[in-house]
């Protein structure tokens, strides 16, 4: 945990190893000072020193309180300066912050996870929770799209999760190469070919927001509640407080009241998919 | 609670004076026509009291525009804050829920909470913007004042509304002397109040109040907010000056410092995230933004309101908009359809 007296404080974390995910996008392995435990979905910020700072979802599992990982696409002034960070460097790191995954709904279920691009990163650390709890699940399928087969994340991480029982997993590129035998097309069409029982299942969304979108809507149109569909949204949040307001969405404060929704709780609010 | 003592404007700023070694002692005092709070220093001659308004809003004295809320302070100035209007203290009611929340209690304003007494003052005149009643808000304190302040031919009357203003009435009474009120100077101080009241409603009586705001906001078309916002500059006047806008950006430092700067939802990339995406990148709609947080998003989540009517946000306004014409405006084409 951080300073429990100064929520603005951060707490150091020593970058241990820079993990090459794809072109654009990069994993970081940290080791905070301290024990640092969260939930799945609950999201920390992080530190680079002197320059500023942007919130993540942990990629690692929350059952591992030595070690967290956060996956990083290149998009921006900090995440440029995080994508210069090497093995050794120091960041700081605030929260968690945020309503992560309310698993103990999910348990009983099946759980279908639909997810696109960098969106990979908060599911992977809720397949890792899912894998360690996995007699409590009926099943989980995985339906994860990128725009290439080199933007695909994770590999040698999927790869893995085929192998487990009750686990499926199902990925689509937007355009494919000769490397790939997988399907193409956007993530959605990875949803004709599942075999799902809707009244006894949960859906799962996360990726950039027209996927977020789209996804939603298919998932609705397969007859899933909108209590049922549960959205890891994306918004600045900045001070992970409920405070500073940049992440407002309408009277939700991201930060503080998700980042994970049910599309039930947001659809009215305003500009949910900028 | 709830004491009423009298004391002499003179015998007072001798207190005052006495004080001042243990507290930084704000007054309002008139600058340039215009009230706002100074240090007491010695001399009572430009104290004005019964006036609105200052022109710093309260919440700057808990959040201050640029804060360290890194670095542990090892100074704890205690202040005593003379003079607050209602609308200004009515507006820490949703501070205090922001920033004094279960969850994430900041402690950089409980600390500057803590440390303050606030005398709060009844209002004797009215601004041309004050809308106070409109939106339910007295123009004498009701709440978050620890003693309120009333200046009457040349003497005060100190009223107690908790125990931090009960030790500083009962500190004044051990230095200089005080008296219980006559009763035709409370009688006068409520006559001032029913006429300050009156005041407001007279000059605010076309204004919508402040559900029925939020209703014509929700419900309006893009083209209001299209129309009034081409004179707005993107300043953040409204928001910086505002009693109840809280928003602020985190400024990192070296060795993991950072400093809380006051912002504004009207600056363009508010709300923009690293991917590109920016759902206040218009200026119209981040214009309206401002009054669905206010009228709509807030009194949803919050008890408090969020506009106290102290008409600061038109006072500051560069591109001469005015929230309550534009509501009256709004009105009247509900009306009209």
């Amino acid at each position: 945990m951080q300073d429990a007296m100064n929520l603005y404080r951060p707490l150091k974390a020593t970058v241990e190893r820079v993990i090459i995910e794809s072109p654009l996008i990069k994993s970081l392995v940290l080791i905070p000072e301290h024990e640092f435990s969260f939930k799945t979905g609950e999201f920390i910020e992080v530190t680079i020193n002197g320059f500023g700072e942007a919130p993540f979802t942990p990629s690692s599992s929350p059952l591992e309180k030595k070690r967290l990982e956060v996956t990083v696409m290149k998009a921006g002034y900090i995440t440029d300066k995080i994508h210069m960070l090497e093995r050794g460097d120091v960041v700081g790191i605030r929260g968690p912050f945020g309503r992560g995954y309310p698993l103990e709904l999910f348990y009983g279920k099946e759980v279908l996870i639909l997810g696109g691009g960098c969106g990979f990163a908060p599911i992977r650390s809720l397949l890792l929770n899912l894998i360690a709890e996995k007699e409590r699940f009926k099943k989980v399928i995985l339906c994860y799209g990128a725009k290439t087969p080199e933007d695909c994340i994770y590999k040698p991480f999927v790869e893995e999760l085929r192998k487990v029982d009750k686990f499926e997993v199902y990925r689509s590129v937007d355009k494919a190469d000769e490397t790939w035998n997988e399907k193409e097309g956007v993530v959605t069409v990875l949803l004709d070919d599942i075999r799902i029982h809707i009244p006894d299942s949960v859906a799962i969304v996360c990726g950039p927001p027209v996927m977020m979108k789209y996804g939603t809507y298919k998932l609705l149109e397969m007859g899933y509640p909108e209590t049922e569909i549960y959205l890891s949204m994306e918004k600045n949040m900045s001070c992970g407080l409920g405070k500073c307001g940049h992440c407002m969405m309408g009277k939700y404060y991201v930060c503080k009241d998700g980042p994970v929704f049910t599309y039930d709780e947001i659809k009215d609010q305003p500009d949910i998919w900028e | 609670m709830d004491e009423i003592v009298q004391v002499s404007i003179t015998d007072w700023h001798l207190f005052l004076e006495i004080i001042s070694v243990d507290f930084d002692v704000y007054v309002p005092e008139k600058i340039n026509q215009h009230i706002d709070y100074k240090i007491y220093n010695s001399n009572g001659q430009f104290i004005k009291y019964n006036r609105a308004l200052p022109v710093t809003p309260l919440k700057f004295f808990f959040l201050p525009v640029k804060e360290n809320v890194v670095i542990n302070s090892l100074i704890h100035n205690k202040k005593l804050i003379i003079g607050v209007p209602a609308c200004d203290l009515k507006g820490l009611e949703l501070l205090d829920e922001i920033y004094q929340d279960e969850k994430f209690p900041d402690p950089k304003y409980k600390e500057n909470r803590l440390n303050t007494i606030l005398i709060g003052t009844d209002c004797h005149e009215t601004r041309e913007n004050c809308h106070c009643t409109t939106y339910g808000v007295e123009p004498y304190p009701v709440i978050n004042a620890d003693a309120i302040l009333v200046h009457l031919d040349g003497n005060l009357l100190i009223t107690v509304k908790t125990p931090k203003g009960e030790e500083l009435i009962r500190q004044c009474g051990l230095k200089v002397p005080v008296g219980k009120p006559l009763p035709e100077m409370l009688e006068l101080a409520e006559a001032r109040r029913s006429a300050t009241r009156a005041m407001l409603k007279q000059q605010n009586q076309y204004l919508p109040d402040y559900a029925s705001t939020g209703d014509l906001i929700r419900d309006s078309g893009h083209e209001i907010w299209e129309k009034h916002a081409q004179t707005c500059v993107s300043c953040g006047a409204c928001a910086t000056i505002c009693p109840t806008c809280t928003c602020f950006l985190l400024i990192d430092r070296p060795d993991f410092d950072k400093v809380r700067q006051l912002d504004a939802c009207q600056y363009p990339g508010f709300e923009k995230i690293a991917a590109g995406g920016d759902p206040l990148n218009k200026k119209p709609v981040r214009f309206k933004n401002r009054y669905m947080c206010k009228y709509v998003w807030k009194p949803e989540r919050f008890s408090a309101t969020a506009c106290t009517g102290c008409g600061r946000c038109i006072d500051s306004c560069i591109g001469n908009i005015n929230k309550n014409k534009i509501f009256i405006e709004m009105m009247q084409s509900l009306k009209n359809s």
